[in-house]
């Protein structure tokens, strides 16, 4: 599994929120590109960025920022909020993002998704956040009434790179990853997983490396980071053992 | 496979509803055309079909009398993606507001306003009734292989107002009556066009027949 640290992007700093409310937002970097130069240090691989206030306009609201960080860094990095067209796409994958992750878009405009996976194939994820199982668009702001499943069933064979599953409820409040939801997801679609929301501590790093999770490519760790409840050496510690283990 | 056409006491229903049929029938899947006004079966439909006749303010409300309506319309388009037709006053829905004689807020899936149209040639008269040809702003699946340009087919107009979008990108074809006119917008899953595709012939009818075979 890789651990993905997150940066979320909101004026140009680093913020979290809490259950994805904007008015719940701790700062904590004003400068994204010096945390993304810590998350290197620390040993990360790979880096989760979001461009929250892009996520809300529907279009890329902290590219400066973004820029930013990949001169600061060298290990990948994949990015969402705000990426809606073709051009964004092409114009964030241009600019050396690894990854691009297209949410609203991906349930409004699933031709996206898939013109562009197969443009640039293992370069495109989709982002599902759910809220009781439901997906949420428009930075959260807006429920519907379909299901996580039903909308990552129309990117089967598309050429996606991985699904990043977010259970709103939970994210930002350090109450556990939601595994069974996430196991439940990857165990009917064949496109990886990745698990977000609610990582609170080395248990559910642990528990990410049990054979039950084994579906999952990776989880997301954000609030549990920044306040120390994780501590980044010992997580990637105990992927690194798994991994020598499984070779 | 099932397209539901809304049934919301707004007119052009029989004439929609033929003219799909006839589209329909040359089809490899022939898809079953259904003329509804059961918002659960529109949230089920695999295509739905938005027609309009009269006054914006006046079909807004027709479509919020049928209780749950308006929600299931939004839910299958916006969030399941389901393709979209809307005609005439169904594709004006689709803006942010119309402002015939009064302001009625929209569907908001497009933004922008449905505003009166204003011919520069004074001789032209409104409403503009008559046959056009279409100016392609943005390449499409729906438009695939269809005759647009000056040297293209023409399209039905009956109209007094047009949907004045806010993103260039929004809008696929326009048409010239003493000044541009939005004659087809687009965007995810959706699709509307200002002109009457079911009295458009031969051009109405491929239209209508690329849109049931579009997989967005």
């Amino acid at each position: 599994m890789i651990l993905f640290p997150a940066i979320d992007l909101k004026n140009g700093q680093c913020v979290r929120l809490e259950q994805g409310d904007m008015a719940r937002a701790t700062v904590f970097n004003l400068d994204p590109a010096a945390q993304a130069r810590s998350f290197v240090a620390q040993g990360f691989e790979y880096l989760h960025v979001v461009d929250l206030d892009g996520a809300f306009a529907g279009k890329p609201m902290n590219a400066q920022a973004v820029e930013a960080m990949l001169k600061a860094i060298t290990i990948p990095l994949q990015l969402g909020g705000g990426i809606r067209d073709l051009g964004t796409v092409e114009a964030w994958l241009a600019k050396g993002v690894a990854r691009v992750i297209i949410g609203t878009a991906a349930v409004r405009d699933p031709g996206l998704v898939k013109s562009a996976a197969k443009k640039y194939p293992g370069r495109v994820a989709v982002g599902l956040d759910a809220r009781d199982g439901k997906v949420a668009v428009e930075g959260w702001a807006e429920t519907s009434q379909v299901t996580a499943l039903e909308i990552a069933q129309r990117f089967e064979d598309a050429g996606v790179a991985a699904i990043i599953f977010t259970d709103i409820s939970r994210d930002g409040l350090l109450k556990g990853l939601n595994l069974e939801a996430t196991i439940a997801l990857a165990d009917r679609i064949s496109i990886p997983v990745i698990a977000s929301g609610g990582l609170a501590s080395i248990e559910d790093v642990k528990a990410m490396l049990r054979p039950l999770a084994k579906k999952l490519a990776g989880a997301i760790a954000g609030r549990a980071l920044y306040d120390g409840r994780l501590d980044p050496a010992a997580a990637l510690a105990l992927i690194r053992t798994a991994r020598n283990a499984a070779a | 496979m099932t397209v539901a056409i809304i049934d919301y006491g707004s007119g052009n229903l029989h004439s929609a509803a033929k003219a799909f049929e006839r589209a329909a029938r040359g089809a490899d899947d022939p898809e079953r055309i259904v003329v509804t006004r059961d918002p659960d079966f529109v949230y089920r439909a695999d295509r739905i079909v938005l027609p309009g006749v009269g006054a914006f303010a006046d079909c807004r409300r027709g479509l919020d009398a049928v209780n749950g309506m308006a929600d299931a319309l939004t839910e299958a388009v916006r969030n399941k993606a389901r393709p979209f037709f809307g005609i005439c006053v169904g594709m004006q829905l689709m803006a942010s507001r119309g402002k015939e004689h009064v302001i009625t807020e929209g569907l908001n899936w497009i933004e922008g306003d449905v505003e009166k149209i204003a011919p520069r040639d004074e001789s032209l008269k409104i409403p503009h009734m008559g046959w056009n040809t279409l100016d392609l702003a943005r390449e499409h699946p729906v438009l695939e292989r269809l005759p647009l340009g000056p040297k293209g087919r023409h399209a039905y107009f009956v109209h007094s107002y047009h949907l004045n979008a806010r993103n260039e990108g929004d809008v696929l074809a326009r048409a010239d009556y003493g000044g541009p006119v939005t004659a087809i917008v687009a965007k995810d899953t959706a699709i509307g066009t200002q002109f009457h595709p079911e009295k458009s012939q031969r051009f109405g009818l491929a239209l209508i027949s690329n849109f049931l075979k579009w997989k967005p």
